[in-house]
């Protein structure tokens, strides 16, 4: 199986020659069609009518203690009711992504809404109502719920997505000794995923063999983690997503529902439906988590940063790891001779925290990139002229070059389009009527991941080329990107390409998660599809890379055979691998951006309007103009929402998430938003990946929210350090004259 | 006599039986129809991804058609009425509005897309998609989290850019249909222990109610609707008072306009905006188009929340609610209505007909404003109202009306005694601004903390000082600017 380690930078590719004239086009959505109609099939819609039984999930009523009995006679002498699950070996929620399989109860309770049973009927309202029959008994014990209270507690987590340390020099020292010095901290709260489709699956028994629908990012590890829960080999298992309503890192690890739902249908041999209600979504998945940063940052009166430190405390579980990588960007965005970088991980009773979207730069860039904006006020300096003056040539934690790093271009570029230019430095300059207009800017970077993955590439006698792996779409553009690829590689007209995703049956690949998914998965097509051509170019008795392929026909020298013709009712296959190696090692990579923003802060009421707002992102090779402008939209709206709306409120008295539902969290509606501007530098960083492309997914979240709050500030004067920047906070700090400095 | 459920889906005449009245539409499409496009995101009318089309006779031979949250509507509303679904719309190959969706990438996971296309589709059919604002108001009650909505508003304007066909004739015999099978009689229907009745006159309203007085009246089910699908609670007896008739006319009478109870949000909208411009914008803003669509004045009045936006902004205009009870028919002024936090001043049996609220006079100015966190779709942190009457210069009468100060919609008494008999100037508004402490004592949730409500409450008397000067400054509503 040919298998390529991403070892050193690959020359031009076919993908570069671009014969076909796929690569990079602002194709539409391969499914387009299916999803407007309606017709694309999620997870709970999979199977109907006779037989099929619907389970409803019982939580807990308190956040601590120990389960003293559960009352299930009510339900089950309930009409229509089949049989009531509990017991200790329910998962509690949602599986940590690296996590062999979710976390079980035990007899205790670990979070407010922990999973405790499930009632299973012949049908959802029979279901529901038998749920709401069932008590609970329990011993409540005091539970935590206060990041700022188990400050002290905090311990050094194991490594995870980066070390919890990283230092360079004597950063206290030089700290100390700096001209100009800042040191503020910033707290972000915990947020929700708050994907549009929960959490559902469809779980159906045949002998020893089990298959489950169900919305999940990572078919591999998700398919052994549910294999691990029931206790069965992974080859009993096979899993099928192949629509997916959204993701955002929620559903990486697999989930309760997927689990109860194969428990319970084999216990009663039929197919078991579970979806989660939007509150559970909410409660038994998991959450980003809560942060407490301390940023402080030493510079010279010109503006050369000689000491730079990011201290973070973030919360989790009991007995869970998983810490937030807050500092990702501080470890490389910035010059500076003397560097400390900090991780502490306190207990909560309180949801698993976990990964959501750009985990680490979401929201550890908030805390940086407002202080980069306060430090360059201090300094009088321009705050994009402040970040150019610390631009670092190699990666300031190691010396190791960047594969590609192009974030001054990105600023100029925004700043050029933007009319930064036009900027006030001095707050509240602007005003119309009750109205305080200011702008702001923040970088943006991502750190670049690679991931194993595999994929199979056929070529049929008919000239049509099927594209298969158990790569998922969560809304990303993956069915697209890879019929791009392989359309491009195999020179056949997109129309000609059919693409089979999201089937734990099929290769495995990367999963989507991390913006790895389109180089990933990408790559492994790429990989098989140079497979194929090298069987070609033997068919057609030339040397690969004298063959090009286009438009379904293949042409060597003066001879142009049809693929048809060549194939000879013939069918080919291949699958490729690819495997992460020592490009990555030996570079840093990451994708850079910078995000600019306009607000209007009412003087009156403490209202934040986005006006304007663009992000200028580079990410490598642009696979697809649309899909990649979608992604970067996408994020810069979630950035939106981390700087003004989002936040998961946690009742103090008894942890419980009090928002649980889109009325109470607030992800943006339209009328948050303004037309958002993208511009993508179409670049190419040969040692990211064959494709040559960098992640995308999440490069447009990460700092887009400290340019929203550093807009806040330049508009009123206040600076909100603790997110999300409400009215309430806004109107305090403009009341309290932070308006007029 | 008890009779089965009878509509037209996606054109084809359709009966219910066995299924429990408290059964959703979305519930109905989903499970037993075998139409899964559209889609469930939260089950409680936020997020917009059950959106489909109901029509009904107009009365006048044709259709009145509006888009609904499918997920708290429960099935014996679509009795008489035709529902459309997503699957419907594409039968004959893509429309242009689909087309233009794809086109635009409007649609990435794609959960939520069949909600924005029913929406969209719908409010062109109704001439309600004219220009860029037009299309991000009426997308107000739908949610995307991918999308950033840039590419949906771009393929509305793709579709508002095409003329809206000419469905005249079509109408007229999909509404002739739908009036044979709604019958003469008043609609009930029963199955699965529960009972749902559906008068059509007052009368028939009156004598129903007073007769049972434990049933539950629903109108829109906006808040109804959660009680089954989130609460999961027994609804045995429901009323539905959404298709009496003389609850559901406008009367624009010289000095007042007359509301029945089940009209509309959203057919209420146009008569309040012409009252005053401040409750135009407020109505626009008022939850989401498909909640506007379904709920009702009466409901947002009757069901007593401390955070219903119309009662402060009727409140202050000095409303009048109309009751009635059997034979017995007694109106009130709508701030007495509301007793304390979760009691109003209703008697078992006795439903609110209608609110009466009276124009403004040339010596009248008012004030209304929405705060809340989020631009649409979101509970109001503070909602204020202000009304004040003037005589020779100086303030005769004044009414300040709050939402979200207090357990109930409530008048500022102190504020308002400050502010009497005085010039209206900077210094006046200070003092009453002063007096809202003697008033108000507002919680701290996540809405807002109690000192924000108090300080934008202070405010917003000062910003209204501040407009009734001369040269007043400019206060520009946001969402049309920025579109």
């Amino acid at each position: 199986m040919p298998t390529h380690v991403m070892n050193e930078a690959l020359g031009e590719t076919r993908l570069d020659k671009g014969a076909q004239g796929l690569i990079g086009k602002p194709l539409d959505r391969y499914e387009g069609r299916l999803k407007v109609t309606g017709k694309a099939p999620y997870a709970y819609e999979t199977r109907h009518g006779e037989g099929v039984a619907y389970g409803v999930v019982v939580t807990a009523p308190v956040a601590k203690g120990k389960v003293v009995s559960i009352d299930t006679l009510k339900a089950f002498s309930s009409p229509g009711v089949i049989h009531v699950l509990t017991g200790d070996n329910l998962p509690t929620n949602s599986a940590q992504p690296s996590g062999d399989k979710p976390a079980i109860g035990g007899g205790q309770i670990h979070f407010y809404g922990q999973v405790l049973a499930l009632v299973v009927a012949d049908s959802f309202e029979a279901a529901r109502h038998g749920a709401s029959l069932v008590t609970v008994e329990c011993e409540t014990r005091e539970g935590r719920y206060d990041l700022d209270a188990e400050r002290p507690n905090a311990k050094v987590p194991p490594p995870g997505n980066m070390p919890p340390d990283t230092a360079r020099g004597d950063f206290e020292r030089a700290f100390a000794e700096a001209e100009v010095k800042l040191d503020e901290t910033y707290r972000t709260p915990s947020q929700s995923h708050s994907a549009m489709e929960p959490h559902a699956a469809v779980a159906e028994w045949q002998g020893g063999q089990l298959t489950v629908h169900t919305s999940c990012q990572l078919v591999g590890d998700n398919t052994r983690q549910l294999a691990a829960a029931l206790g069965i080999k992974p080859d009993k298992v096979r899993i099928l997503t192949p629509y997916i309503g959204g993701g955002f890192g929620g559903k990486l690890g697999i989930g309760p529902e997927a689990v109860l739902a194969a428990m319970v249908a084999k216990e009663i041999g039929r197919p078991v439906k579970v979806a989660l209600t939007r509150q559970q979504v909410y409660q038994v998945t998991s959450r980003r988590t809560d942060t407490i940063q301390r940023v402080r940052i030493g510079a010279t009166r010109d503006g050369r940063i000689t000491a730079i430190g990011h201290e973070s405390w973030c919360s989790n579980m009991a007995g869970d790891d998983y810490f937030e990588p807050i500092g990702l960007s501080t470890v490389f965005l910035y010059a500076g001779e003397n560097r400390l970088i900090t991780h502490r991980l306190a207990e909560l009773d309180v949801l698993m925290a976990s990964a959501m979207r750009a985990p680490g730069e979401a929201v550890g860039m908030l805390a940086l990139e407002n202080a980069m904006d306060e430090m360059a006020e201090k300094l009088g300096l321009d705050p994009i002229e402040f970040r150019k003056r610390n631009e670092p040539d190699r990666n300031p934690e190691d010396d190791k070059p960047f594969s590609s790093r192009h974030l001054i271009e990105c600023m100029e570029e925004g700043a050029r389009r933007f009319g930064w230019s036009e900027r006030e430095a001095r707050p509240r300059a602007r005003q119309e009527g009750d109205w305080l207009i200011g702008i702001g800017m923040a970088a943006a970077s991502r750190k670049n991941l690679l991931a194993q993955s595999s994929a199979e590439v056929r070529l049929e006698p008919d000239g049509r080329a099927i594209v298969l792996t158990d790569m998922t779409d969560i809304g990303t553009g993956s069915y697209t990107i890879l019929a791009q690829t392989a359309g491009e590689m195999l020179g056949l007209p997109m129309d000609r390409i059919t693409v089979l995703l999201g089937d734990s049956a099929l290769p495995e690949s990367s999963g989507s998660g991390g913006s790895f998914g389109a180089a990933s998965a990408g790559s492994s097509v790429y990989i098989a599809c140079e497979a194929l051509i090298e069987r070609l170019a033997r068919k057609m008795d030339c040397a690969a890379e004298d063959l090009t392929l286009k438009d379904g026909t293949a042409v060597a020298g003066n001879r142009q055979v049809p693929l048809v013709e060549l194939l000879a009712g013939e069918a080919l296959s291949a699958e490729g691998t690819l495997q992460p190696g020592n490009a990555t090692k030996d570079h840093h990579q990451a994708s850079y951006g910078a995000h600019f923003c306009e607000v209007a802060v009412n003087a009156v009421t403490g209202e934040t309007r986005v006006r304007r707002m663009l992000s200028v992102c580079e990410a490598g090779r642009i696979l697809n103009a649309k899909t990649a402008r979608s992604q970067c939209l996408g994020g810069m709206i979630f950035g939106i929402g981390t700087a003004l709306t989002e936040e998961l409120v946690i009742d103090d008295r008894n942890g419980l998430l009090v928002n649980h539902d889109l009325a109470e969290y607030h992800v943006p509606v339209n009328a948050d938003v303004p037309q958002l501007d993208v511009v993508l530098l179409d670049k190419v960083d040969r040692l990211a990946s064959p494709m040559a492309s960098k992640g995308l997914g999440e490069l447009g979240i990460s700092g887009a929210g400290a340019a929203v709050t550093n807009a806040i500030y330049n508009a009123c004067g206040v600076r909100v350090r603790d997110y999300p920047a409400t009215l309430d906070k806004v109107l305090e700090g403009l009341a309290e004259g932070g308006g007029r400095q | 006599m008890a009779e089965p459920i009878r509509f037209i889906l996606n054109g084809e005449e359709r009966a219910i039986a066995g299924l429990a009245p408290t059964t959703t539409i979305l519930a109905y499409l989903r499970q037993h129809a075998g139409l899964p496009g559209t889609k469930e995101g939260c089950a409680e009318g936020d997020c917009g991804a059950c959106t489909v089309l109901l029509a009904e006779p107009d009365g006048v031979g044709g259709l009145r058609r509006r888009a609904v949250n499918a997920c708290i509507q429960f099935i014996p509303s679509l009795h008489g009425r035709a529902i459309e679904t997503v699957e419907y719309l594409g039968r004959g190959g893509l429309h242009p509005l689909q087309a233009a969706m794809v086109e635009n990438h409007a649609s990435q996971c794609g959960f939520c897309t069949p909600g924005f296309v029913m929406q969209l589709y719908g409010a062109w059919l109704t001439g309600a998609l004219t220009d860029r604002q037009s299309v991000k108001d009426v997308i107000a009650g739908n949610l995307c989290r991918c999308t950033g909505y840039g590419p949906i508003v771009d393929a509305g304007l793709d579709l508002a850019a095409r003329p809206v066909p000419d469905t005249r004739a079509e109408d007229a015999a999909l509404a002739e249909r739908l009036v044979a099978l709604l019958g003469g009689e008043m609609f009930h229907y029963e199955a699965a222990g529960g009972a749902w009745c559906a008068p059509r006159h007052a009368d028939e309203l009156a004598d129903l109610y007073a007769s049972r007085p434990d049933a539950r009246l629903v109108a829109g089910a906006t808040d109804v609707g959660l009680w089954v699908t989130k609460q999961h609670r027994d609804l045995p007896v429901l009323i539905d008072v959404s298709r009496v008739e003389d609850l559901r006319h406008i009367e624009a009478g010289p000095g007042r306009i007359y509301i029945g109870a089940a009209v509309t949000h959203r057919e209420a909208a146009s008569h309040l905006a012409e009252v005053h411009r401040d409750l135009g914008e407020m109505m626009r803003r008022f939850a989401g188009y498909q909640i506007r669509n379904a709920g009702t004045v009466g409901g947002n009045i009757a069901n007593g929340s401390p955070i219903g936006d119309l009662p402060p902004a009727l409140i202050a205009l000095g409303a009048r609610l109309h009751l009635r009870k059997g034979e017995t028919a007694r109106s009130v002024p709508l701030e007495d209505f509301f007793i304390a936090y979760g009691r109003q001043d209703r008697a078992p049996g006795e439903f609110v007909a209608a609110v009466e609220v009276p124009t403004l006079e040339d010596n009248q100015r008012y004030f209304a404003h929405k705060v809340s966190k989020r631009f649409d779709s979101d509970i109001s942190a503070v909602m204020a109202a202000f009304l004040l009457t003037f005589e020779d210069g100086v303030v005769s009468e004044v009414r300040l009306a709050f939402g979200g100060m207090a357990a109930t919609p409530k008048r500022a008494a102190a504020a308002e005694a400050a502010l009497v008999g005085q010039p209206f100037d900077a210094a006046a508004a200070d003092r009453a601004a002063a007096a809202l402490a003697e008033d108000f004592a507002p919680l701290t949730d996540m809405r807002a903390s109690s000192a924000y409500r108090l300080k934008v409450a202070e405010n917003l008397i000062r910003r209204f000082e501040m407009e009734l000067r001369d040269n007043p400054p400019a206060r520009v509503s946001l969402a049309r600017e920025f579109a």
